[in-house]
C-alpha cells in the first residue's frame, strides 16, 4: 500500500491525469502474457527520464517497488508487480526521435512499438532486423530489456546486436548515458550490454540509439515439407553446412501445424514437420541460395519444397508462423512454453528427447521455433484441472531443461528468467555465477526497489508472503502460458 | 444463468497474449491497456467473479469500445470479444436499466415506420431542445444527430422519411402477400434507420439500381429498426422485440432475397437476429430461414444478379478509395464485391488507402459515449484518405458515411463521401 503522501507526490511528478490508482486501472496492469495477475498499487504514465528519476528517488526513500512495463507481452513475468508497487508504463514515451540515414542509426523512446519503428525505417530503405513474433505489439523498451529475438537471428542476430547506446535511469535515480553512436567504442565497462537483457532490474531505459542496416534487395520464402521430424531437424544443419545462411530457418512440427492452420488458414500442409526458410540479399544471390536450399532439403528427405509466390502468400505464412504460440491452446487449455536453445547440431537429439519425454509422460508437446540458431520453443500442453497431467507437465519441463543443459544449451534463448524460470536458474548457472550477478544487482540497486522478485530465486526462509505469489507464477500448474 | 456466466467460457479463452493491442483503434487513440480487448476482458472477468463494482470507471472502459471486432478477427485463440463486450453492456443495463431518454426513443423506433416524435421535434427545432433525449436515443447511438458541440457536421433529418415516400409506399408489397414467385427474382428491401431518416437518397438509389438489375422489389411495410443500436447499448429486450417484429413482417411477404444498403443492419439481420432470438427453438429455425436470404446490396448485385460492369459511374474521371465498414468487411466478409462494383464503373480508378478496414470511430455508440475519442479515431482514417489522394471515399454504410463526413470536414480533407449504390 502506498501512503497518501506518496500518491500525491506521484501525481505531482507525472500530472494527475497520468497517475492511476483506481482498481479498474490497476487490474489492467496486473498481468502479462504469462496470464498471471498481481495488481500494482499505482500505474504512472511517464513522459521523460526526469519523471522516472524523481519516482525512483522517492521509491528509495519511501521503500516501494517500481516495475517498468512496455506492452506487457512478456513470457516470463518480467513486468508483473509480484510485490505490488508502482508500475511505470512507457506507453506515452513512444516517439521516434531520429532516423539517421547517413550513419545508419536511430534514436527512439522505449514505448515505440517494434512494428511501427520497422515501418518507418523501411520507408527510408533501411532495416532493423530483430523480429520477435510479438513484433506487432511489443515495445522496443521491452525488447531491449528481454533481448528479444526472432527468426532472423540466425543471420542477423538479436536485439543486443543492434543497441549502440542507451539513456538509462539507474535504480537510485541518476540518469546516465551508456555506449556510443559509432561502430566502435571501448571506453570503460560496456554498460549497454549489461543493461540489454537485464529484464528491467538494473535500470529504466528512457532512450535508445539503435543500429540499422541496409534493407536487402530481395527475399524469397520457401516451405519444405518433411514426413519425418528428425529429418527436418537434421536438414537445418545441412543447410548451414552448405554455407548458406538463410535470414530465417524455422522448424514447425505436426502438432503446431495443425493448430495454427485452424486459425490462420494459410494453406499449411498436414505433415510431420515443415521448415519455413527465407533467404535474402541481392536478386541473383537469392535465386542461387534458394536453389541450394531446395536441393539440400530434398537430399535430407523433404517430400516437397515450394517457393511462396506473391506478397499475400508470404504474409499469410508469416501470420501463421507468428500465431502458433497462442493458437496451441486449441489442443489443451494450459501450456508451459519454454524457449530452450541447443547447439544447432544437437537439435535432432533435443527433438528426439522431447518426443521420448512426451510419449513416456503421455503428454502433447509441440515444438517449433528458430531452428536456424538452435532455439526451439517447447510447448507442454496440459489441463490444469487434471492434477496428474499438471504434475506430468511440470516433470516434463524439468526433464527438458536437464536435457538442454546436457546438450550444452541454455534454458532460455529469448523470453528471459523473470518469475517463471527463477527456480530453474541453478540448473544452468553455478552458485558462484549467481552470486556475482546478485552483487551486480546490489551495486546498482542497494535497496532492491527496481523490479524485485525477478531472476533470482529466493530461499523460502527469506520469502515470507511473496513466495505464495511466486509459486503461482512460476509454479507450473497455475499459469496459463 | 446470468448474462455474465454465459460468457465465462469465452472469457477464459483469453490467454492475455496481447495480440489485440496491435489492432485496437481505441488503444491507438487512448494509449492505455484499459482501452484494448485484453484489458476490457480482464475487467469483465472481475465483474463475473464478483470482485468489481459496476463503477463509472468500469462502464466507461466497457463503453469506450467501438465493437469493431478487429480484436476478434486477429485473436489467435478465437475469442469472441464482441460477444463479451455486448454481453457486459447487457449486464450493466440489467442492473441499471436503459437510460430514460433512450428507452423513449427505442419505443418509438419499435412503432412501425412512423417518425419518432423526438426526431420530428428535433428536425423542427434543429437541436436546441431535446438534446438529451435525442443524444442518447437508440437511433442516435449510431447516428449522432444530437446537434451538440460546435463544428460538428451532422446530417439534417429527412423531411419525408424514405419509407413514407409515395413511390416507396407503392412497393410495400401490400395486397400480394404470398404472391407466387414469378420468373423475376423478387427482392425485399430493408431500409434501416440511417436510410429511412437521414439518407433517403441512398434508398432511392438502391431501388433504382435493383430495378436496372431486373429484379422485382418489395419494401415490406411496417419494418422497424433492426435492433443493432439497442443491442450495442446492452438493451437486449428492445433489440429482441425489434428483431421479432421485423421477422414477422418479412415473413408475411414472399421473396428470394432480403437486401439492405446498411452494413450494420445487414450484419444484424444475418447474424445477430440469431443471437437475439435463437434461445427459442421455434424462433431459431425461423430466424435461420430468414437470415439465409439476407445479402448486402453489393453482394446481391455481384454474386446473385451479375451486375458487375453495369454501373453508370460518376460521369467523369474520378479517383475513388473504399472504406470497409467493420460490419461489412470483418463481420460479413464482404470486401471484394463493393470493390468489384466500384472498379468496374466507367471513369473510376480505385486507389486503396492504408488500412481500409480500420474502424471509422463511430461504432458501438462510441461517438455518443466519447465523441472526442471517436474523432481521434476518425482522424487516422481521414489522414489515410487524404494520402490516398482520392476525390471520393466510397463506403457501404450510412453510419460510416455520417462519421466520415464529420471527420473529413473536421480535419480539412476535401474528399466527398458516397455510398456504393450512388456510384452505380
Ligand atoms: C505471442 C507472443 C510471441 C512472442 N514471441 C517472441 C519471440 O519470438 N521472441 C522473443 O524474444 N520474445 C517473444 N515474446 C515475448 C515478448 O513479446 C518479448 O519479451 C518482448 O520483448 C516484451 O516486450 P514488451 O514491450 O511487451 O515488454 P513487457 O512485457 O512490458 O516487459 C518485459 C520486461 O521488460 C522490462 N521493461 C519494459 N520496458 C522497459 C524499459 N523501458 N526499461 C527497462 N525495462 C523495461 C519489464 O520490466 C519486463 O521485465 C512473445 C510474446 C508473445 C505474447
Ligand atoms: S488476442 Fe485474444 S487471447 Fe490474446 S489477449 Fe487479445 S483477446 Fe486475449
Ligand atoms: S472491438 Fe474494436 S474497439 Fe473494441 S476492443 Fe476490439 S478492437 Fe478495440
Amino acid at each position: 500500500m502506498l501512503s497518501e503522501l506518496v500518491k500525491n507526490e506521484l501525481k505531482r511528478i507525472v500530472g494527475t491525469a497520468n497517475a492511476a490508482f483506481a482498481r479498474e486501472e490497476l487490474l489492467c496492469y496486473s498481468y502479462d502474457a504469462t496470464n498471471t495477475l498481481y495488481p500494482p498499487d499505482a500505474v504512472v504514465f511517464v513522459k521523460s527520464a526526469e519523471e522516472v528519476s524523481l519516482i525512483l528517488k522517492m521509491a528509495n526513500s519511501e521503500g516501494f517497488p517500481v516495475i517498468p512495463r512496455g506492452a506487457g507481452s512478456g513470457f516470463s513475468g518480467g513486468s508483473l508487480p509480484v510485490e505490488g508497487g508502482v508500475v511505470i508504463s512507457t506507453e506515452r514515451m513512444n516517439g521516434i526521435i531520429e532516423i539517421d540515414t547517413e550513419n545508419l542509426t536511430a534514436v527512439v523512446e522505449p514505448g515505440v512499438v517494434l512494428w511501427e519503428f520497422q515501418q518507418e525505417v523501411e520507408k527510408k530503405g533501411l532495416f532493423y532486423p530483430p523480429d520477435p513474433s510479438s513484433l506487432r505489439f511489443s515495445t522496443l523498451g521491452g525488447n531491449i530489456a528481454e533481448c528479444a529475438g526472432g527468426p532472423r537471428a540466425v543471420k542477423y542476430g538479436v536485439t543486443k546486436d543492434y543497441v549502440l547506446g542507451l539513456e538509462v535511469v539507474l535504480p537510485t535515480g541518476e540518469i546516465i548515458n551508456t555506449g556510443v553512436r559509432t561502430a566502435k567504442g571501448v571506453v570503460g565497462y560496456d554498460l549497454t550490454k549489461l543493461m540489454v537483457g537485464s529484464e528491467g532490474t538494473l535500470g529504466v531505459v528512457t532512450k535508445a540509439t539503435l543500429k540499422l542496416v541496409p534493407l536487402p534487395e530481395a527475399t524469397r520464402t520457401l516451405l519444405a515439407v518433411f514426413p519425418d521430424l528428425k529429418d527436418a531437424a537434421t536438414a537445418v544443419s545441412g543447410i548451414i553446412k552448405a554455407k548458406v545462411i538463410p535470414s530465417t530457418l524455422e522448424l514447425i512440427d505436426g502438432v503446431s501445424l495443425k493448430c495454427v492452420e485452424e486459425y490462420a488458414k494459410a494453406g499449411l500442409p498436414e505433415a510431420e514437420a515443415v521448415l519455413l526458410i527465407e533467404v535474402d540479399g541481392s536478386r541473383e544471390g537469392v535465386v542461387k541460395d534458394s536453389e541450394v536450399v531446395e536441393r539440400i532439403c530434398m537430399e535430407y528427405g523433404a517430400q516437397s519444397v515450394k517457393s511462396a509466390t506473391g506478397k499475400d502468400e508470404v504474409r499469410d505464412l508469416w501470420k501463421a508462423r507468428r500465431a502458433i504460440s497462442a493458437s496451441l491452446f486449441r489442443v489443451k487449455p494450459n501450456k508451459i512454453n519454454e524457449d530452450v536453445v541447443v547447439p544447432r547440431a544437437s537439435i535432432p537429439e533435443l527433438i528426439g528427447g522431447v518426443r521420448e519425454i512426451a510419449d513416456r509422460l503421455n503428454l502433447t508437446i509441440a515444438c517449433f521455433g528458430h531452428a536456424g540458431d538452435g532455439n526451439i520453443h517447447v510447448n507442454v500442453m496440459y489441463d490444469k484441472t487434471n492434477p496428474c497431467e499438471a504434475k506430468a507437465a511440470e516433470d516434463a519441463v524439468t526433464e527438458v531443461f536437464k536435457l538442454t543443459v546436457e546438450l550444452k544449451g541454455t534454458i532460455s534463448g529469448e523470453h528471459g528468467v523473470g518469475v517463471s524460470k527463477a527456480r530453474y536458474l541453478s540448473l544452468e548457472l553455478k552458485p558462484e555465477a549467481i552470486e556475482a550477478m546478485k552483487r551486480i544487482k546490489a551495486a546498482f540497486d542497494p535497496n532492491g526497489i527496481l523490479n524485485p522478485g525477478k531472476i533470482f530465486p529466493k530461499k523460502a526462509a527469506e520469502e515470507g508472503a511473496y513466495m505464495v505469489g511466486a509459486e503461482a507464477a512460476s509454479g507450473v500448474p497455475a499459469t496459463g502460458l | 444463468m446470468n448474462t455474465l456466466e454465459l460468457l465465462k467460457e469465452e472469457i477464459e479463452k483469453c490467454v492475455r497474449c496481447g495480440t489485440c493491442r496491435s489492432v485496437c483503434p481505441t488503444l491507438k487513440a487512448i494509449g492505455r491497456e484499459t482501452a484494448c480487448a485484453r484489458g476490457r476482458i480482464t475487467l469483465v472477468e472481475h465483474r463475473l467473479k464478483g470482485s468489481l463494482e459496476l463503477s463509472g470507471n468500469y462502464l466507461r472502459h466497457i463503453k469506450e469500445c467501438t465493437l469493431c471486432g478487429a480484436c476478434k478477427s486477429n485473436c489467435p485463440n478465437g475469442v469472441d470479444t464482441v460477444r463479451i463486450f455486448a454481453g457486459a453492456r447487457a449486464e450493466a443495463v440489467e442492473k441499471e436499466g436503459v437510460p430514460y431518454a433512450a428507452s423513449v426513443v427505442f419505443k418509438n423506433l419499435l412503432e412501425s415506420n412512423r417518425l419518432p416524435w423526438a426526431l420530428k421535434l428535433a428536425n423542427r427545432l434543429q437541436g436546441v431542445l431535446f438534446r438529451d433525449a435525442v443524444a442518447s436515443s437508440g437511433l442516435l447511438s449510431r447516428f449522432p444527430l444530437p446537434l451538440i458541440g460546435s463544428g460538428r457536421l451532422l446530417p439534417p433529418i429527412a423531411k419525408t422519411p424514405f419509407l413514407e415516400l409515395p413511390n416507396v409506399k407503392a412497393l410495400s408489397g401490400h395486397g400480394r402477400p404470398g404472391g407466387a414467385l414469378g420468373k423475376a427474382v423478387r427482392v425485399a428491401f430493408y431500409a434501416g434507420c440511417g436510410v429511412n431518416y437521414l439518407m433517403p437518397e441512398i434508398g432511392t438509389a438502391s431501388l433504382d439500381v435493383l430495378k436496372r438489375a431486373g429484379v422485382e422489389v418489395v419494401v415490406p411495410v411496417g419494418q422497424v429498426c433492426c435492433g443493432m443500436p439497442a443491442y450495442a447499448m446492452g438493451d437486449r429486450a428492445t433489440a429482441r422485440a425489434m428483431a421479432l417484429k421485423n421477422l414477422d413482417i418479412f415473413e408475411s411477404c414472399n421473396f428470394d432475397f432480403v437486401t439492405t444498403a446498411c452494413a450494420t443492419c445487414g450484419h444484424g439481420l444475418k447474424s445477430l437476429f440469431k443471437d437475439m432470438l435463437g434461445d427459442d427453438p421455434e424462433l431459431k429455425s425461423r430466424v435461420e430461414a430468414f437470415s439465409k436470404k439476407v445479402r448486402d446490396i453489393s453482394e446481391l448485385l455481384v454474386n446473385e444478379l451479375g451486375f458487375k460492369g453495369k454501373g453508370r459511374g460518376p460521369g467523369h474521371e474520378t479517383k475513388v478509395t473504399y472504406h470497409d465498414p467493420c460490419h461489412l468487411g470483418r463481420a460479413q466478409g464482404v470486401r471484394e464485391e463493393p470493390r468489384a462494383l466500384i472498379a468496374s464503373c466507367p471513369g473510376v480508378s480505385l486507389e486503396e488507402m492504408k488500412n481500409p478496414c480500420s474502424c471509422c470511430g463511430l461504432g458501438g455508440g462510441l461517438s455518443l459515449v466519447n465523441y472526442e475519442l471517436s474523432m481521434e479515431i476518425a482522424k487516422r482514417k481521414a489522414e489515410n484518405i487524404r494520402s490516398s489522394g482520392a476525390d471520393v471515399v466510397v463506403t457501404a454504410c450510412p453510419g460510416c458515411m455520417v462519421h466520415l463526413r464529420d471527420g473529413l470536414h473536421r480535419f480539412g480533407v476535401n474528399a466527398k463521401v458516397a455510398h456504393v449504390v450512388e456510384l452505380l
